[in-house]
């Protein structure tokens, strides 16, 4: 403790702004990793908040799907003994212009007995709920829904449903909590009769919520339920509808957990370089400590203490700024997966777990830690006799350098060695390992001879000033080498993932070419996600008889679980759609997997879905549908990116044998060749446009729609992208402050020998965009290494699906003005505390 | 003394002119340009870069005065033949021996034939005979250059080496004496 109050604390007072930076790697990290995490799990307990609060009293929900089922399965499931209540729901949610509203169709005459309704004022509707059924415009609503639109009882609000502009009567306004603060208090009740109307629901329920007797044990009551209904049905409690939803998070969390792996790396990298610089710099302090009697051991343990303070100090602060970011970053994510799935919310309150802190206080320690051990052991084996005379220890040894290489030439090896072997999974990761460490070993040799490159050209620039900058460069390799690999990893990892999204776009733009050819998307929603509202299959006659509509292909989409994982079942009449749709195979015959299935014989998977649940061609898949278990082969496999967790194309007559649902989502429609499409489009909205919630979409609106989406996907890579890039920049800044102290004498010989300002301001400008120049040359040739194994990880344990490899070209050529010009930007202060400091102190300094 | 004659640092009190002009009203590039063109320096720790060979050490302050290459180059190489290390331009300063390294320093000091030229202990670092040659050195440039030349010392030999020597002692002029009749054969002695 002493020697840390006499030596470590002045050097920290005096190194006091290379202190703070040294610790942004770590804050950074440490925040992704809070940030990120605290945000999807806010997002999830949200979500589960609000399934816990509509659930009630419900211990078990029957469901079949999101297709529903029908209405007679209720009077089944009341006639068993263990169940004491079962309530039928139907729910959706429609959007209010601002926020999306839940709508919860419920019987009132039974719900009571499932969930309690607060209601302000006179308890009518509820009272006597006939008299809320007499009405069927009747509406509940939260009291923060009515605060928000300026409802009261007896307000009336108008909604588009299947039926038609309708206005709905506020008959009660439920008081704040309970059930009311579900999906963020954003929530609307109305009988379920008139829900079905709504949603052009038919007579299907799309669940039923059920309180057993007291007494019954939930594993007996929920196998009799089974049994009764069979295992078309799933009968679960209410917490088990979030796997849906964490199974989407789950990819978020993984693409954020290596953004902070990697933004701590970087960190680690940066704590490296400047505890490394620390030791040359206090060679002659180790030096008088060890002639004064210090042993090796406490040298090292003073290092690594001080490594510890700081790595504390950073998680402390990156664990703020990661509570920080999950504020917005929650708010982001649960808009998207609202957008996707229509089920989630943004959460009001962000949930706080201490294990996960934990996790990362650990995570930015040890970080810390290990980044101080080569220099702390480095610091303990320093000679006091020839640390106590004068000279430069910048250098590396040969030894040292050559030992790097070795190393760094076996990783490259057994890297291109697991690249051989990477048809199993756990090869690729470790391949992509060893394929880093190869190149961030590797990195001070290539930017020692990367700076000699550099020197004729920055010479022929500017010759003193150039000349210095790539000197101080080659001559001080352990003071950049550092900063050159954290900044080459900053940028490989941007370079991935702009790769992964110019290749997704690319794979995307191909698929939606060949797959979403129609003229007209005849849809309940603006969006396509939505799956809220149903069409009945009577339109599709009806749109035929348009004059210009050629061909009129409905489309009924569900999500079912399949592999125990909510798989989309997508519903058409194959022999139609093979017609004009032929997505290439990944597996199978394209002309044999579309008659098969037509003929409905097999099932075509997504190459998604085949990925991520390990299926392959001729495996018989189990789908649950109400009228029992479908039992059918796959016939092809093709790619498709109609849903992240995969799909499954079958027959249109098949699934309605099977769902007893001939309801449709979508209509492709095809424009007679020659017709005007304008007015095609507009004869439709005509005859059906005011009888029913009906949208015309185009096909240039639907190809927008769907890269919306994948842009905001996408979106969340430029936090990470951000990260990176301050990261290096800090990283930069670092190696600049330490150069500038380092070069006191030099650059103070300058001024004395008639340097001008500018003239020391350009010399550290050159040797920081010299320094920007290498990491972005080092940083875009890993970068195309890293893309490969991102699209590789992707495809294998992300979405599934095939992407070719693209290397950003347009990302590449953005970054190197980026980051030169950040890299200049990064040694304003640097330079100008050059050109400030005493020239006295400068050439006496020693 | 030699900062504030310089144009290093900046008096508290008093003024420093040089040629008339007072250097505490010049700005810091003002200053810097009277350094360029009227004064060369040579240490006692010799001040060169060890990055940059004894021809790039030399040709420093031509650069940063902006000629031209061409001409850079071959001053830089006729004033390493004055200190007679035109044998040694490629070298960089830790190949080579004080003296020399202190040859080189005054070789960059001369770059620009400066009226002034100021050493602070120019052979406080070198051993008595390399230390005499130095003296010799710089002698010599007075001479053939007519630069003036100011000499901080403790060294008595070196100090009675000058032709007029001006004596502090705590800070105040304690003796000035000249000695213009003074021989080579006592420098080099």
């Amino acid at each position: 403790m002493i020697l840390l109050r006499l030596i470590s604390w002045p050097y920290a007072r005096k190194h006091l702004l290379r202190c703070l930076l040294t610790t942004a790697g770590i804050v950074l990290g440490v925040g992704v990793f809070v940030g990120m995490r605290t945000a999807n799990k806010s997002v999830l307990a949200a979500f589960n908040q609000t399934i816990d609060r509509i659930a009630g009293a419900a211990q078990l929900q029957i469901t079949a799907g999101d297709a529903g089922f029908d209405e007679d399965v209720l009077d089944k499931v009341r006639e068993l003994p263990e169940v004491r209540a079962a309530a039928p729901v139907i729910e959706a949610t429609v959007g209010t212009g601002q926020n999306n509203l839940l709508i919860l169709g419920v019987d009132m005459l039974g719900d009571r007995s499932i969930r309690s309704y607060d209601l302000e004022g006179n308890d009518d509707a509820i009272d006597d709920p006939l008299v809320f059924l007499a009405q069927p415009d009747s509406l509940m609503v939260t009291k923060k829904f009515a605060d928000e639109h300026g409802l009261a009882v007896n307000s009336k609000l108008p909604m588009r449903t299947m039926q038609g502009d309708q206005v709905f009567t506020v008959r009660g306004i439920m008081k704040p909590g309970g059930l009311a603060s579900a999906f963020g208090g954003d929530l609307a009740i109305m009988d379920i009769y008139a829900a079905q109307k709504m949603f052009g629901r038919g007579r299907k329920f799309d669940r039923i919520d059920i309180a057993l007797e007291e007494g019954t044990r939930l594993e007996d009551a929920t196998a009799k339920l089974q049994a009764l209904l069979g295992s078309g049905f799933q009968v679960e409690p209410p917490s088990s509808r979030g796997q849906q939803f964490e199974s989407t998070s789950r990819m978020y969390a993984l693409a954020s957990n290596i953004t902070s792996v990697f933004a701590l790396f970087i960190g680690m990298f940066i704590i490296y370089n400047t505890f490394a610089i620390a030791v040359t710099e206090r060679r002659a302090e180790i030096g008088i400590l060890r002639a004064l009697g210090a042993t090796r051991g406490q040298i090292r343990t003073l290092f690594l203490t001080e490594s510890a303070i700081a790595g504390l100090a950073g998680t402390c602060v990156g664990v703020l700024f990661g509570i920080v970011m999950a504020r917005a970053m929650s708010g982001y994510i649960g808009g998207m997966l609202t957008e996707i799935y229509g089920v989630a919310q943004s959460p009001g309150d962000l949930t706080l777990d201490p294990w996960l802190i934990g996790t990362a206080m650990a995570m930015g320690l040890v970080t810390s830690l290990v980044a101080a051990v080569l220099p702390a052991r480095g610091a303990a084996r320093v000679d006091p006799v020839k640390a106590l005379q004068k000279g430069g220890f910048q250098s590396l040894g040969e030894g040292e350098n050559r030992a790097r290489r070795r190393w760094a030439m076996a990783f490259g090896i057994a890297s291109v060695a697991a690249f051989a072997f990477n048809r199993f999974g756990i090869m690729t990761y470790i391949g992509y390992v060893l394929a880093i460490l190869a190149a961030v070993l590797l990195s001070p040799a290539l930017s020692f001879w990367l700076s000699r490159a550099l020197r004729p050209l920055l010479a022929g620039l500017l010759p003193v000033e150039g000349a210095l900058a790539a000197d101080s460069l080659i001559q001080a390799p352990r003071r950049t080498s550092g900063t050159i690999a954290a900044l080459m990893l900053s940028l490989a990892l941007v370079i991935s993932l702009g790769g992964l999204a110019r290749s997704s776009y690319d794979s995307l733009a191909e698929w939606m070419r060949i797959a979403l050819n129609p003229d007209f998307f005849v849809t309940t929603a603006e969006t396509l996600s939505s799956r809220s509202f149903v069409f009945p299959a009577s339109l599709a006659d009806g749109l035929r008889a348009i004059e210009g509509v050629a061909e009129v292909q409905p489309v009924r989409s569900v999500r079912v679980m399949v592999k125990n994982a909510p798989i989309m079942v997508i519903a058409i009449d194959v022999g139609l759609v093979a017609k004009r749709v032929h997505l290439p195979p990944v597996e199978g015959n394209s002309d044999e997997m579309y008659r098969l299935t037509a003929e409905e014989k097999g099932v075509v998977v997504s190459a998604n879905f085949a990925r991520l649940h390990d299926a392959h061609m001729g495996e018989v898949l189990e789908i649950p549908a109400p009228a029992g278990i479908l039992r059918l082969p796959i016939v092809g496999v093709v790619d498709d990116f109609s849903d992240q967790q995969g799909t499954l194309l079958l027959n249109r007559d098949l699934f309605i044998r099977y769902w007893h649902d001939d309801s449709v989502n979508v209509f492709r429609v095809y424009v007679t060749p020659g017709a005007d499409a304008a007015q095609v489009r507009q004869r439709i909205l005509q005859a059906f446009g005011g009888q029913q919630r009906l949208f015309v979409l185009t096909n240039r609106e639907v190809r927008d729609f769907i890269t919306k989406l994948t842009d905001q996907w996408f979106g969340l890579t430029n936090v990470q992208t951000a990260v990176a890039v301050l990261v290096a920049i800090l990283g930069i800044v670092n190696a600049l402050t330490v150069s500038i102290t380092d070069r006191r004498r030099e650059l103070g010989v300058l001024q004395a020998v008639g340097g001008l300002r500018n003239q020391i301001r350009h010399t550290i400008w050159m040797e920081a965009i010299a320094i920007g120049a290498i990491g972005v040359l080092l940083g875009l040739a890993l970068g195309a290494v890293q893309l490969f194994y991102s699209i590789e990880i992707a495809r294998r344990d992300l979405v599934g699906i095939s992407i070719s490899y693209a290397y950003p070209f347009q990302t590449a050529l953005i970054l190197i003005p980026v980051i030169l010009g950040s890299a200049l930007l990064a040694a304003l202060g640097p330079a100008e505390s050059a050109v400030r400091g005493s020239l006295i102190e400068a050439l006496e300094y020693e | 003394m030699l900062n504030l004659i310089g144009g290093l640092d900046r008096p508290s009190q008093g003024e420093v002119e040089l040629d008339g002009q007072p250097l505490s009203k010049l700005s810091d590039d003002e200053l810097t340009r009277v350094r360029r063109d009227k004064i060369g320096f040579i240490f006692q720790f010799f001040n060169l870069l060890p990055t940059l060979s004894c021809l790039e050490n030399v040709s420093l302050p031509l650069h940063l005065r902006g000629w031209p290459r061409k001409k850079v180059e071959e001053r830089a190489r006729e004033l390493l033949d004055t200190v007679k290390l035109g044998n040694r331009v490629d070298h960089l300063p830790d190949e080579l021996s004080g003296g020399e390294r202190q040859r080189v320093a005054i070789a960059r000091a001369l770059s620009v034939y400066p009226p002034i030229l100021l050493a602070d202990e120019p052979t406080g670092n070198l051993d008595t005979q390399t230390g005499a040659e130095i003296l010799k050195l710089i002698h010599d440039l007075h001479d053939r250059l007519g630069a003036t030349v100011l000499v901080v010392t403790h060294d008595k030999t070196v100090a009675n080496s000058c032709p007029r020597t001006i004596q502090l002692l705590d800070g105040r002029v304690f003796a000035d004496t000249r000695r213009p009749e003074i021989s080579r054969e006592e420098v080099t002695r």
